[in-house]
């Protein structure tokens, strides 16, 4: 009974010694007075969670993981690099197209990541960085870093981390000036808004909904305080109507005599996965709906969305901000210069020209634009 | 039967056994080590031992994030199935599970709690884990001693029933107030189980625990056969049955909590595990008990490499238990080749 | 004389205030004695048991074993003397009936030991003394109720004890099965055991007792032989039916009812 321990044993022993097998041996080394060449300069950068991440040289091999890399991502390719230096990151979209493809030529091999691609899973594309948003921290950076390869974490919440981030992204690439022109371009309009809005004057109550079916029904959600979309309306010269509501870290259900309750000057409805005019649309033919002072004045709006929603913290943050000012303030902030606005800035971040703006952008345009 | 033909029988069966202990053990270590190299990276399939040495990013995948997280399956095997026949035993009832003295639902609490109110900080939400698991068994004992329904036991299980609830109404709650970006995801990641993030220090801040835990209930398991018997059976055999069941439900429940702070919700090992245990070596849980941390072993170690391996992604674990587990457990029920004791 | 082993002292006992079982038993079970406890459903016998095995307490007087209080000896040292055949084993798992018979062996263990070659020896000596040697290896749910019960004796017995306690037997066997224990139980008698037995069949005391203790349900018990307890006036009076016992012959009584 004894001998099958021993062949066991054996048998273990077998299968352990083979890793330990001597290989080749390795070349000699060099002699000692040689000094190591230097192919790029070495990187330091401080990130989105305060960490010193030091890469010996520019990362060639970048890959985009965790939740929300969809923002990222965009964020990513707003720089020339990003085309051969990222080589991988998750299959993502807000509808029917992803905008990188639109970008990248090779989307279709880079995007074979799936949603929570850990370690193991990634780890075939060998990169020498990673890049995540901050808040996949503590459940996805510990085995990356257990394995030595560099992880950077970016926020891109707010228009403040949008500047210090790109600023990282500019590290990354090594592009800071690039990083600065879209920096400039970011606070440039957002100056401008400001400077065009007339000093005082009452700022219009301004309610954005999120309209969605939750558990099977509709249901109008606002956002948290802290979140862009917040941000947004007061960076555009409104005030914000749904100041009473608790801090939450989500979207809040509001009901109907809560809108009313706040009577609000403009309402702007965002759909992530509908036509935000079609919803609004059906809105105005709601009896409910019809007595609210916001619609009868003719200002519930859809938010414009192309391939995605231009309320999010993606890149088209400013040209939703552009948007809302014009709405707010229509004789300040021209709304026909919206349009040329936003082509400018496909063309500027990323290099769209008008044929395929035609093409690809301005069929996906929906929500109440010019 | 004379006294030859009997001792046959017994050798028989005693070589029987043998071979499956031996079969048992060895393939825990052979899927043990198969897993460990088994893998995408440098190529989908095997990782060849020479590709180790050269290899310095396959070498720190293998030693820094598959070892630890093997390692964590296996106990994460042995705890449960172990833990699932202690309290199989003690409420003499084999549909019990590890968790079900609210001791699961208090960890996902825990849990939750870190998730959305600690910056999901890996220490919070372990630490908070481990305490409300505690707490959670707290509240069931507690309750039970309010009660006055039934004996001690069923007490026990009504109390664990109406705890568990109580956490997950709470844990609903928690979910509501979540950001649905990024903390309602992770909390029902967290509720389904997984071994993605487990690295050296995760595994070992929960060793001491699940070792302790292990040991006392590998040294007392004989005396657990008594712990099933009626109480007053077992003060004739000279046990004192509420302070044994105490220590090893403490046991139980310590390495339970431990392994859940950092694996999520994982069930069906603790209990489908002792099941089949006692089919292959009966009930004395001198044997089935080991049996069932064996079995326990390789059953985790088969799902978690399912859970990285079958798609560019990450299954959460406690899904690939709850389907085999339940398969299992039909295909056990359905074959009826052993009557299921009353 | 023999000595006591087992002695009531001025025992009380009651479940409530209301319920009072017993408010002053003396009673002595001694050395070598086959004592029955003779009674109606619900008059205390099984409570008296249960004092004598420790597990329910007095709420007043004290029960010695060799003149020393229960509460002064350990659980293990009262396993070691005293064993239990509950009147139902209910086992949640089915084992094989030596697995089963070597849980008697727990009071002679520590905490962290296993049964050992000894225990082993020990627990096949048991099942012979029950008479079920041929059981060894059988599974527990897979026997009669008369074997089951001898298992169950078997397993007291694996204790080796000093005192037997056993609660009501003979109370689903058959005629043939309760012949066959309690020709087991008188031969263990013979052999040494103390045995301390309650039923409610006056039938059994007049066959193996060589003392009959009448618990009457009104905290009294009487003490004396078989046929001393048992006579027709007693059983009329117990069971409040009429009832009638006649010796046979010597050494046999029998009871009959009137008929009806």
């Amino acid at each position: 009974m004894k001998k099958r321990w021993l062949w066991l044993f054996l048998l273990i022993s077998l299968l352990l010694s083979a890793c330990t097998n001597p290989t080749v041996t390795q070349p000699a080394t060099q002699s000692s007075a040689e000094l190591p060449t230097e192919t790029s300069p070495a990187l330091t950068l401080t990130d989105a969670l305060g960490r010193t991440v030091t890469l010996d040289s520019l990362p060639q091999r970048i890959v985009v993981t965790g939740k929300a890399s969809l923002m990222v991502l965009d964020a990513m390719y707003m720089f020339p690099e990003a085309r051969e230096r990222v080589v991988a990151f998750e299959d993502l979209a807000q509808g029917d197209v992803n905008f990188i493809s639109l970008l990248d030529p090779n989307y279709a091999e880079k995007a074979w990541l799936q949603r929570d691609a850990g370690v193991e899973q990634f780890i075939s594309a060998e990169p020498d960085l990673v890049v995540m948003k901050s808040s996949n921290a503590e459940k996805y950076g510990a085995p990356i870093e257990a394995i030595n390869i560099s992880v950077v974490y970016v926020d891109f919440e707010t228009p403040e981390q949008y500047a210090r981030d790109l600023g990282i992204l500019g590290k990354i690439f090594g592009n800071p000036q690039r990083a600065e022109e879209l920096a400039a371009y970011y606070q440039g309009k957002v100056d401008a808004i400001n400077a065009a809005l007339p000093e005082e004057v009452t700022r219009p109550s301004t309610l954005m909904l999120q309209y969605a079916l939750k558990d099977g029904a509709v249901a109008f959600t606002v956002p948290p305080l802290s979140w862009m979309q917040t941000r947004l309306v007061e960076m555009a010269g409104g005030t914000v109507a749904w100041q009473d509501v608790q801090a939450s870290s989500g979207w809040t259900t509001v009901t109907i005599e809560q809108i009313a309750a706040w009577d609000p000057d403009v309402i702007l409805i965002v759909a992530y996965n509908d036509d935000p005019s079609t919803v609004v649309a059906s809105l105005k033919e709601d009896a409910q709906w019809k007595t609210l002072r916001a619609v009868q004045d003719g200002k519930l709006l859809g938010f414009p969305k192309d391939l995605y929603s231009w309320d999010q913290a993606d890149t088209r943050w400013v040209l939703g901000l552009q948007w809302l000012a014009t709405v707010l303030y229509p004789e300040q902030l021209k709304p026909e210069n919206l349009m040329p606005a936003v082509r400018e800035f496909y063309q500027f971040a990323y290099g769209i020209d008008s044929a395929t703006f035609e093409a690809q952008i301005k069929p996906a345009l929906q929500g109440a634009l010019p | 039967m004379n006294d030859s033909t009997l001792l046959e029988s017994k050798e028989i069966a005693a070589t029987k056994h043998s071979w499956i202990w031996f079969a048992l053990t060895s393939g825990l270590v052979l899927i043990f080590l198969v897993s460990l190299f088994l893998g995408r990276y440098p190529q989908a399939g095997f990782v060849q031992p020479g590709q180790l040495r050269e290899n310095e990013l396959a070498r720190l995948l293998v030693f820094n994030v598959r070892l630890p997280r093997l390692l964590t399956a296996l106990l994460l095997g042995m705890v449960m199935a172990s833990a699932g026949t202690v309290f199989q035993m003690i409420f003499a009832n084999p549909l019990v599970e590890p968790g079900f003295l609210g001791v699961s639902q208090g960890a996902a609490f825990g849990a939750a709690l870190g998730i959305v109110f600690l910056g999901a900080s890996s220490v919070a939400v372990q630490g908070l884990a481990i305490i409300f698991a505690f707490i959670g068994l707290g509240f069931s004992y507690l309750l039970a001693r309010r009660m006055h329904i039934g004996d001690w036991l069923l007490r026990l299980v009504l109390a664990g029933i109406a705890v568990s609830a109580l956490f997950s109404a709470g844990v609903g709650i928690i979910k509501f107030m979540a950001d649905p970006m990024r903390q309602l995801p992770e909390i029902t990641f967290w509720m389904l189980g997984g071994l993605a993030s487990i690295t050296w220090t995760k595994f070992l801040s929960i060793l001491p625990a699940c070792l302790v835990g292990l040991a006392i209930m590998l040294i007392f398991r004989w005396r657990l056969n008594l712990l099933a018997l009626e109480e007053t059976t077992a003060f004739s055999l000279g046990a004192a049955p509420r302070r044994e069941r105490l220590l090893l439900m403490t046991a139980a429940v310590l390495a339970t909590a431990a392994i859940i702070s950092v694996a999520g919700i994982v069930s069906w090992v603790g209990l489908i595990m002792p099941h089949i245990a006692r089919g292959l070596f009966g009930s004395d849980t001198r044997r089935s008990l080991p049996a069932a941390m064996l079995l326990g072993g390789i059953f985790a170690i088969l799902c978690d490499d399912l859970a990285r391996l079958l798609i560019i992604g990450e299954i959460p674990l406690g899904i690939l238990t709850s389907l085999l587990g339940a398969l299992i457990f039909v295909i056990l029920m359905a074959r009826r080749r052993q009557a299921v004791p009353a | 004389m023999s000595e006591a082993l087992l002695s009531f002292e001025a025992v009380a006992f009651g479940y409530s205030r209301q319920r009072q079982v017993f408010t002053d038993l003396n009673y002595d079970l001694e050395k070598g004695s086959l004592a029955v406890l003779l009674g109606p459903n619900g008059a205390g016998k099984t409570t008296l048991l249960y004092m004598a095995l420790g597990w329910l307490l007095p709420t007043a007087g004290t029960v010695c074993l060799s003149r020393r209080p229960l509460q002064s000896y350990t659980r293990g040292e009262l396993g070691r003397r005293i064993s239990l055949v509950p009147q139902a084993e209910h086992l949640p798992y089915t084992y094989s009936v030596l697995e089963y018979v070597q849980f008697g062996r727990a009071p002679h263990l520590t905490l962290v030991e296993m049964p050992g070659q000894k225990d082993h020896r020990v627990a096949r000596e048991a099942l012979a003394r029950a008479g079920i040697s041929a059981l060894a290896d059988a599974p527990m749910d897979k026997l009669s109720s008369g074997e089951r019960q001898l298992a169950v004796v078997a397993r007291a017995l694996a204790q080796e004890p000093e005192i037997l306690l056993l609660d009501e037997p003979t109370a689903h066997l058959d005629l043939g099965n309760q012949y066959r224990l309690l020709q087991t139980l008188k031969e263990l008698n013979r052999a040494g055991v103390t045995i301390l037995m309650t039923t409610h069949d006056p039938q059994i005391a007049l066959a193996i007792s060589t003392q009959t203790v009448l618990v009457e349900g009104n905290g009294k018990v009487r003490v004396g032989t078989a046929e001393q307890i048992i006579t027709a006036e007693t059983l009329t009076h117990l069971y409040h039916l009429p009832a009638g016992a006649i010796e046979i012959r010597p050494n046999r009584s029998g009871i009959w009812l009137r008929q009806l």
